[in-house]
């Protein structure tokens, strides 16, 4: 038995590839619906936005995130879209990322008709604008100067909602979806500078970067990779706002279940590590 | 006058992005809009020449054969169909530049990212020994941590998210407040520097 466990400590990685595939394919083959619990901070962000008032100052999101942080960030956006055209939130897209620009529209576009939403009058996507932190700022001043032109090629002056937004005034709450240092930059410029309500939704390895700002109340809540827009998707369930595919839960079975295999090949791998050395230990005194 | 002339730029808009921020007159304001604007203009010359850059790169690697010449190939094929596709179909929902972004790019940069699970898994499994006490306390956190990651920990075991959640507000936001208070105090200095001549490698050329 020693020997087995002492074996298994230094297992060829072939087979923690099998068991990984394995606890991921599985899940997302037949959907396991483990129950879950929303965290305070991704509670946060969903009280804000349900105490914003039909029809009043709409909320930014902005898609900083590309295909390879698509499965953390997107389930975010389709969450949060959810949440808001459910309650007649109106929504401004933008992107600070030349691959986000796609998703977002995408996004955008099919959580608008499931919930009959109009462009123009309900949301708007502004597309993409090259420079960063010279963007978050330069909304600051006039977000129709920054952005002349929709994602569709229309000028945003003549876009309906947008007549009565021209900074951060008008903008209930920003949420940056992102898996880079953007997240940092909507809460320096957007936030500290010009005293927008921010809220990010970032991948999980990103997380522990931003509690500091969330302790000091610059970051107003926070949804954390996976993890966070399944809690997002279950508190909009939980209220009745939306049935739709809940695609972050469905990754997070998965998620999950990774989760346990690494866990458990760790404590497979230390039992291991332990005999190993007590066996070295008690030759060395022989 | 060619050395000169970028130096006095930098240090006039960097002294004035400083100081109008203490300015709060409209037509200080106003000319603070103006220069974001100008800013955003430069960005976009910074991608004009990154792709131009790229394409010397690859155009370089493939003249001379160099090593890997076949992937400087695909880079550029894909490059250059893009822009031609971009360019003649748009890239609105339906066109074939959205569609191929959705269908390739969307699926091979998701995919690529997803390999790291695999090697993640391994390394977790390699990495988190009780080889010391460093290493068991590092071990220990990661280990709440990850139980903490699993959904229905949370909702039958929510001490345990509290313990993670207490992981995450004290001892890793103590790190993370003095690994920020460093990277901001050093951005400070090197933008001094930069502002007044003394660091000047963003120019190029060496010295």
């Amino acid at each position: 038995m020693n020997d087995l466990l002492i074996k298994l400590a230094k297992i060829d990685r072939r087979y923690i590839f099998l068991f990984v595939a394995i606890a991921v394919i599985i899940p997302l083959l037949f959907p396991l619906n483990f129950p879950t619990r929303a965290t305070p901070h991704t509670k946060a962000v969903f009280d804000i936005i349900d105490q914003i008032p039909p029809d009043n100052n709409p909320i930014l999101i902005s898609f900083d995130y590309g295909p390879s942080t698509m499965p953390e960030c997107h389930p975010m956006a389709y969450a949060i879209l959810r949440h808001a055209f459910s309650r007649k939130v109106r929504a401004i897209g933008v992107t600070l990322a030349s691959d986000a620009a796609g998703l977002g529209e995408e996004a955008m576009r099919n959580v608008a008709r499931e919930y009959g939403r109009e462009y123009g009058r309900d949301y708007a996507f502004l597309g993409f604008k090259p420079g960063g932190s010279a963007v978050i700022l330069s909304i600051g001043e006039d977000i129709k100067k920054t952005f002349p032109q929709d994602f569709y090629g229309k000028p945003t002056a003549e876009i309906p909602m947008l007549t009565e937004v021209k900074n951060y005034n008008q903008i209930s709450l920003v949420i940056p979806l992102t898996g880079s240092a953007t997240a940092t930059a909507w809460i320096i410029y957007a936030g500290t500078r010009y005293h927008a309500r921010v809220a990010d939704g970032v991948t999980a390895v990103m997380a522990a970067e931003l509690y500091p700002y969330l302790q000091t109340k610059q970051l107003s809540g926070l949804l954390a990779g996976l993890k966070g827009a399944s809690e997002y998707e279950h508190l909009v369930k939980e209220a009745g706002y939306s049935e739709g595919a809940r695609r972050a839960s469905r990754g997070m079975d998965a998620l999950s279940t990774m989760h346990l295999v690494i866990i458990a090949f760790i404590i497979l791998g230390n039992i291991g590590f332990f005999l190993s050395r007590r066996s070295a230990k008690k030759g060395e005194r022989t | 006058m060619k050395r000169r002339l970028p130096l006095l730029i930098c240090l006039f808009s960097g002294l004035f992005f400083a100081i109008q921020f203490f300015i709060p007159h409209q037509e200080v304001r106003l000319l603070y809009a103006d220069g974001l604007r100008w800013l955003i203009v430069v960005y976009t010359f910074a991608i004009v020449l990154a792709v131009g850059s790229l394409i010397a790169h690859h155009l370089r690697k493939l003249h001379r054969q160099a090593k890997g010449w076949g992937y400087s190939l695909v880079t550029l094929a894909a490059l250059l169909g893009m822009i031609v596709i971009g360019s003649l179909t748009g890239i609105r929902p339906g066109s074939l530049f959205n569609k191929l972004f959705l269908n390739v790019q969307v699926p091979m940069q998701a995919t690529m990212f997803g390999i790291l699970a695999f090697y993640i898994a391994s390394a977790a499994y390699r990495a988190f020994r009780a080889r010391s006490n460093e290493a068991t306390l590092l071990l220990l956190a990661a280990f709440l941590l990850m139980l903490s990651a699993v959904s229905f920990m949370s909702y039958f075991f929510p001490r345990i998210t509290t313990v993670a959640e207490w992981l995450l507000m004290v001892p890793s936001m103590a790190a993370q407040r003095g690994i920020l208070f460093g990277v901001f105090l050093g951005t400070l200095a090197t933008s001094i520097k930069i502002i007044l001549g003394i660091e000047r490698g963003w120019m190029g050329g060496g010295r």
